[in-house]
């Protein structure tokens, strides 16, 4: 096991979940997609916190913080999409392009 | 030390600017409720104290050496621009014969322009061409003369343009401006290519240089064809001799001023200049052709006018082609004689003219007839006039062309022969206005024509005297040759061609024999002459359409290309902001993937050193 391979498993999950956040339709889907571009960021701090840094382990300290942080940006988003939804009785992201040109 | 009286003579143009100036008073716009009257005897006044003197200072300055002073203008760097005056008997004659025509025009204006409102314009115009008439015979320098020229055809324009509601009168003062405008633009090229070569534009220096200049031959011939140029456009000397048939659309006195004195301006420049344009024979012989061409084909083209003051228009440019010829020959005499002597007559012409139009509504001379029984004066005016004018012994007219024809007999027998035969066109034309005005039977334009009032009959007998009294004042100043100094078969032959001319016109226009109206043979060289050589076609066909084309093409090319250009900058941003504003799609996932891009483009962009390396 070494580093390297967590932080390509990482990158690619980061760039499977931009892949999803430009892709998807569904506004919810999108959501998810951050939340894996997210956990790609955890993966790799914690691959840095245990192989760069496992005295002071400040990479996991950043982790927990970005959970925390993820999960109220999930929290803001839902709510986010649920009174989107509730005006215009849709999440399909191509309807939402009231703000073009 | 010369008279006070010579001394003082620069303000002769000054006078008559005084009127100029305070005509402005009884402008309509002005003086709304006592008309204008005013105006025409303040300048009337003005010009007879002018009169008196510039004859008083004639009668004293005659025959004393010539008396030179400058007025400082301008000094600038190395250039030192005084005016130069230069006051001989020749300049203080000119200055008599000017200011003198002139009061007696602004006498006759008085009557003509009875019915009038212009006066204060018209005089003040009138005022205006004497100051600057004055200031051309006085001043010694080209440049200034150049100056005075200038001014003048701008007085032309106005004057011509007097009565501008009439739409003849327009084109015929844009015409006028525009052509004399070119002859005295060729001079100003002469006159400035002349101070690197002679370094001085004063007449007197400029004869003194001449006589001994080692110039380039080649260079000299393109100074003086352009310095013949000017007085060619002044003087309505072929191809440049439009404008003085248009000009007869301006009021009549003003006529008199141009006819007799306008068109002598160039002439006078021309003598002045004849030592500089001596040095080369080419340019003399330009001047000798278009005088020939002017002289026989304006007493030809005269001679079927029917606008009786047409008829006199073309005269002042064939005498003036006579002067020409003279100058171009080197008669200087003869040509000061035949300005003199055309000055005269033709005043007195244009005034009998005026006169009958004035009364009898028509200037179509075919339209009057029999009118000699009823206007005896009017009728004496124009044939001692017209006698004036041309070859008629005892008469000014026949001791210019005279002295003329002694000069050319020798050296150029050709030339000879065309001023005789000139001489008898213009005897034949003068004849023809004579028999078609005031003899034949009257017509309905002329049935109840009565003689016109003193105002008008005043100043015509006083020019009558003058014409009549010309060669005894010649013969009182020693300008009339004596018995040994000509031939008497060149005399003899001149009156010759006179009488025929006379005689000819006479019968064709009087015999019940011929038929009226007299038509050629060949009815196409009737209209040519008639026409005037087509010369506005000409015109619009060379120059014009010339000028115009180009003016159409590059204006095209400004609008287009020039205004393109800009233009498509302007356009182009436009367009590109119209474009460009879709980038921003309104898709939410597209802004992301922008991001995306561009993070991934610039981490490319720095890590590309690094790729490399290796």
């Amino acid at each position: 096991m070494r580093l390297q391979y967590f932080l390509l498993t990482a990158a690619a999950l980061f760039c499977i979940g931009v892949y999803g956040l430009v892709t998807s339709r569904n506004a919810v889907r999108v959501l998810m997609s951050i939340e894996l571009m997210l956990n790609a960021v955890n993966l790799n701090l914690m691959a840095f916190s245990n192989y760069v840094d496992p005295d002071q382990i400040k990479g996991q300290v950043f982790t927990t913080f970005v959970i925390a942080i993820a999960a109220a940006e999930a929290a803001v988003g839902l709510a986010i999409v649920l009174a989107i939804y509730r005006n215009r009785d849709t999440v399909d992201m191509e309807k939402f392009n009231l703000l073009k040109w | 030390m010369p008279h006070s009286l010579i001394q003082s003579i620069w303000l002769l143009p000054i006078y008559t600017l005084v009127g100029a100036a305070l005509s402005v008073i009884w402008f309509p716009g002005l003086t709304r409720r006592t008309g204008p009257r005013p105006a025409g005897y303040i300048n009337a006044i003005l010009s007879l104290f002018a009169f008196v003197h510039a004859s008083i200072a004639l009668s004293i300055g005659w025959d004393n050496p010539a008396y030179d002073f400058s007025v400082p203008w301008l000094q600038v760097a190395n250039l030192n621009l005084a005016i130069p005056f230069h006051i001989d008997t020749t300049a203080l004659a000119a200055c008599t014969v000017i200011t003198g025509i002139n009061f007696l025009a602004q006498i006759f204006a008085i009557g003509y322009l009875e019915l009038d409102w212009g006066w204060a314009r018209f005089f003040s115009l009138l005022a205006f061409f004497e100051a600057g008439m004055n200031f051309l015979v006085l001043n010694d320098s080209l440049f200034f003369s150049y100056m005075a020229l200038e001014l003048l055809t701008l007085g032309t324009y106005l004057l011509l343009g007097l009565w501008f509601n009439q739409p003849l009168v327009v084109t015929g003062a844009r015409d006028a401006f525009l052509t004399k405008r070119v002859g005295d633009l060729f001079l100003l090229m002469g006159v400035v290519a002349l101070w690197p070569i002679a370094g001085t534009w004063n007449y007197s220096e400029l004869a003194v240089w001449a006589s001994s200049a080692q110039v380039d031959p080649k260079a000299m011939t393109l100074l003086g064809l352009a310095l013949l140029a000017g007085p060619m456009g002044k003087c309505a000397q072929f191809p440049l001799h439009l404008w003085l048939d248009e000009a007869m659309e301006g009021p009549v006195p003003g006529t008199i001023l141009r006819n007799s004195l306008v068109v002598q301006v160039g002439a006078w420049v021309l003598v002045k200049l004849y030592p500089v344009l001596a040095l080369s024979q080419t340019v003399l012989n330009v001047a000798i052709g278009v005088g020939v061409i002017t002289a026989v084909g304006g007493s030809l083209i005269a001679i079927a006018q029917i606008d009786i003051k047409r008829t006199l228009s073309y005269p002042t440019s064939v005498v003036m082609g006579c002067v020409f010829i003279a100058v171009g020959t080197g008669n200087i005499q003869a040509a000061l004689l035949l300005s003199l002597s055309h000055a005269l007559g033709m005043a007195l012409m244009v005034m009998s003219s005026s006169a009958v139009v004035w009364n009898s509504v028509t200037q179509d001379i075919t339209q009057l007839g029999g009118l000699f029984k009823r206007r005896p004066i009017s009728a004496f005016s124009l044939a001692i006039g017209g006698l004036g004018v041309i070859a008629m012994p005892p008469f000014g007219g026949f001791w210019a062309f005279l002295q003329l024809l002694e000069g050319l007999r020798v050296e150029h027998p050709v030339i000879s022969v065309v001023v005789i035969l000139v001489n008898f066109l213009l005897a034949f034309g003068f004849s023809r206005v004579f028999c078609h005005v005031f003899l034949g039977p009257t017509n309905s334009f002329t049935e109840r024509s009565p003689e016109v009032h003193y105002w008008m009959i005043l100043p015509m007998v006083t020019v009558m005297g003058f014409v009549l009294h010309l060669p005894l004042i010649m013969g009182a100043t020693q300008l009339l040759p004596t018995g040994s100094e000509f031939s008497l078969e060149n005399a003899i032959i001149l009156t010759w061609s006179t009488l025929s001319g006379l005689g000819f016109a006479a019968v064709a226009y009087l015999s019940p024999s011929v038929a009226k109206p007299i038509k050629l043979p060949s009815s196409k060289v009737q209209d040519l002459f008639a026409y005037d050589f087509y010369t506005p076609q000409l015109y619009r066909n060379t120059i014009i359409g010339l000028v115009s084309f180009t003016s159409t093409v590059l204006n095209s090319f400004d609008r287009f290309f020039i205004d393109g250009l800009a233009n498509s900058f302007g356009l182009a941003t436009l367009f590109s902001g119209q474009s460009l504003r879709y980038s921003t799609s309104g898709q939410s996932q597209f802004y992301m993937m922008t991001m995306v891009i561009g993070i991934i483009g610039i981490v490319g962009w720095l890590c590309y050193p690094f790729l490399n390396a290796g």
